[in-house]
């Protein structure tokens, strides 16, 4: 186990690199020259050599990739063309506020959908289950800022029962920081979002758990462990669902891939910020180290998500081998 | 007779299908005593498996068992409720079930499954129940070092033998084995087999054996049960059901035993099994039987035979006239008589 962990590092260390590496070469070849937006063209060489200086872009591009690679080691995105403060600080909260919308749904999604889709199979051929899974499929299929406007249509203009979007009242706190995440307005705030991204999330696990389940049924082990006199419950925890959560196990990183971009969507539609609208912001106001950094960021919880899924599915399956 | 720990009642079951019901079972009846061991064979599809499940209360959603009682010391399981039922699972009647590869759980330890199966019973400290089924692998042979290992680390042979210690781990009076050895090669069969049997003679249950193994009964087995198309058509015990068999079906199945040496040849019984959802009207072996008459058409009789035998046919009184012409591979080839008169009830052409 322990040199299965150590080649799961690896591995993401490999991704990780590649993935920067990827970056920076991909960020360079965007068209135009980055000093443009700060200065304009139409002023004198001199200045905006002495801006490319400054952000060291007139040095050999291979230089430039080994001086960024060093800067991130110490945590450092590079400054903002647009504040010319540095990327991380504007990056920590946004990264503090995408955690707290994001990982609460995809655990109440998985929870709620493992479990669901297990019962769904367990009392299979009801009515109540047949228009679950229309339900489920039909959801599936809507388009995430689709479904986010619907919910703040329904229950922000109709029924004024959540604010329409935002972290916290607006004005509330002139400067974002850790308190407000204690106050009941980030909840009230918080609620119809995570609702929405729940309520996205949860159809995946909660149809893939069904029809799992459906074949788990009929296997021999569940069959053996009802003549071995254990009682329904266990049966259907003990054996029928513990062994359907393979391919959730499986599938969770595609699907954490998947939901980190709907969070993007998400968070736009919500004016919530995250690093997705931030991203978003500084695509809007070419302001490539924000955009990067924000970037970067969301690539690299995919692949810490990714990381701590195959460590699951070790630990839910002992027959992969540890190599 | 000794007192009979199992008792099978005039059992009825049925499949809901898409065409109907399937009469999967129909007038079983078997007692089985203390200690005995008594084989059901028959061909595939003839309802054993069916029974055995029916037997553990562990039947597909479809099956509904229509009429008949299932005594278990007495006490008939399926007026008794589910709980009752329940109860007696696995601490009265264990199973050996047909495929021993995909029976045990692939992600969990074979300490868990056999202790799972003693807690579902009894309230067992931790030390207690690991120095059982350290003494329940011991039992069955296998190294008792590797309690904790996972069913993938495990040969087939070895599986199955961790199954019979599943099985006899809160000492059942009644076990019942459906194929045991199928998945297995002939010299790991045997080994199985000849523990299983020392087994039953050392702690002293009863097993149900099923099989389609004509042979592997009549070696290991007291008492012979033959079933064709959900009925039992000739049970008895073994030296009787083989050397006076009562039923045509019996003589087939014993035609078709190869046996080594004795340079005969083995004669399978041509046709196939009747269908159950639209059996023919009387003998359901009719359409098949070299020996069938007009009055098969009709549903034969159980009649005794001898003290503890019974043959399911209307001509079973005569048998001993028509056996050597049943020895004959041409009386099968020539096959039923009369087969416009007699409904098969089979699905042709499939
Ligand atoms: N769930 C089910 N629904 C409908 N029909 C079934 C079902 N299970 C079994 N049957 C039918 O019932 C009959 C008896 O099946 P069963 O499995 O008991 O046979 P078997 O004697 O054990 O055969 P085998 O030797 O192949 O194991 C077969 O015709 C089978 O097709
Ligand atoms: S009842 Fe008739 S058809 Fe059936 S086995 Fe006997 S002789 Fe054959
Ligand atoms: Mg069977």
């Amino acid at each position: 186990m322990g040199r299965f962990v150590l080649r799961r590092l690896l591995h993401m260390a490999i991704t990780f690199f590649a993935m920067i590496t990827l970056m920076f070469f991909l960020f360079r070849m965007l068209p135009g020259d980055p000093t443009a937006t700060v200065i304009s063209p139409a002023l004198d060489a001199d200045a905006r050599a002495a801006m490319q200086a400054r952000f060291g872009l007139d040095r050999p591009l291979i230089e430039q990739y080994f001086v960024y690679l060093a800067s991130l080691a110490r945590l450092d995105f590079g400054l903002s063309f647009r504040t010319s403060r540095p990327v991380w600080e504007l990056i920590e909260l946004r990264l503090v506020n995408t955690l707290l919308l994001i990982l609460p749904s995809m655990i109440a999604a998985y929870v709620i959908g493992a479990i669901g889709g297990a019962l769904m199979a367990w009392y299979r051929g009801g009515r109540a289950e047949g228009s679950l899974v229309l339900a489920a499929t039909a959801l599936q299929s809507a388009p995430v800022f689709w479904l986010g406007m619907l919910a703040i249509l329904v229950f922000s203009i109709w029924l004024d029962w959540f604010p329409t979007g935002h972290i916290v009242t607006p004005g509330r706190f002139p400067e974002p920081s850790w308190r407000m995440y204690l106050t009941l307005d980030f909840l009230h705030h918080l609620a119809l979002p995570f609702l929405v991204n729940t309520l996205y999330n949860l159809c995946f696990p909660l149809l893939l758990m069904r029809s799992t389940m459906l074949s788990t049924i009929g296997e021999d082990y569940v069959e053996l462990a009802r003549m071995k006199g254990l009682r329904e419950r266990q049966v259907l925890y003990g054996h029928a669902m513990r062994n359907s959560l393979l391919p959730l196990a499986t599938t969770l990183p595609m699907i954490l891939g998947w939901s980190v971009a709907g969070s993007v969507v998400i968070e736009t539609v919500f004016s919530w910020p995250g690093l997705g609208l931030l991203m978003i912001e500084g695509i809007t106001r070419s302001d490539y180290p924000v955009v990067q950094g924000a970037f970067l960021l969301i690539a690299v919880l995919t692949i810490l998500g990714t990381f701590v899924a195959d460590l699951l599915y070790g630990l839910l399956d002992p027959r992969i081998v540890y190599r | 007779m000794r007192t009979p720990v199992l008792e099978i009642d005039r059992l009825d079951l049925g499949y809901a299908t898409r065409a109907g019901t399937a009469a999967a079972l129909r007038d079983v009846s078997l007692s089985v005593a203390a200690g005995e061991s008594v084989g059901i064979v028959g061909e595939s599809g003839c309802g054993k498996s069916t029974l055995l499940k029916a037997v553990m209360g562990v039947m597909p959603p479809n099956a509904t068992i229509e009429t008949g009682a299932i005594r278990f010391m007495g006490t008939d399981l399926v007026t008794a409720g589910p709980e009752v039922w329940r109860r007696a699972r696995w601490s009265g009647i264990a199973m050996i079930a047909q495929s021993a590869l995909n029976a045990l759980n692939p992600v969990k330890r074979v300490s868990a499954q056999i202790a799972e199966a003693i807690r579902a019973h009894e309230d067992w400290p931790r030390d207690k129940l690991r120095a059982r089924i350290v003494e329940l692998f011991e039992m069955v042979g296998v190294d008792p070092a590797r309690i904790d290992d996972f069913p993938h680390q495990f040969s087939g042979g070895m599986r199955q033998r961790v199954l019979i210690a599943m099985a006899l781990a809160l000492r059942p009076p009644v076990l019942l084995a459906d194929e045991p050895t199928t998945a297995l090669d002939v010299i790991v069969q045997n080994q199985i087999f000849r523990r299983l049997d020392a087994l039953r003679k050392e702690l002293g249950f009863a097993m149900l054996l099923v099989t389609h193994d004509l042979g592997l009964v009549i070696e290991n087995c007291e008492r012979i049960v033959v079933m064709y198309g959900g009925m039992i058509v000739e049970a008895g015990p073994t030296a009787q059901v083989i050397g006076a068999s009562g039923h045509p079906y019996t003589l087939g199945l014993y035609n078709a035993l190869p046996r080594l040496g004795a340079g005969v040849e083995p004669i399978s019984i041509p046709g196939r099994p009747p269908d159950l959802v639209a059996p023919p009207p009387g003998c359901r072996f009719a359409g098949r039987c070299p020996f069938a008459q007009p009055r098969c058409t009709t549903a034969p009789p159980l009649n005794r035979l001898g003290a503890d035998h019974v043959a399911r046919c209307h001509r079973s009184d005569e048998m001993a006239v028509l056996r050597p012409d049943a020895r004959l591979a041409e009386t099968w080839e020539r096959g039923a008589p009369v087969p416009d008169t007699i409904d098969t009830g089979s699905i042709e052409g499939i």
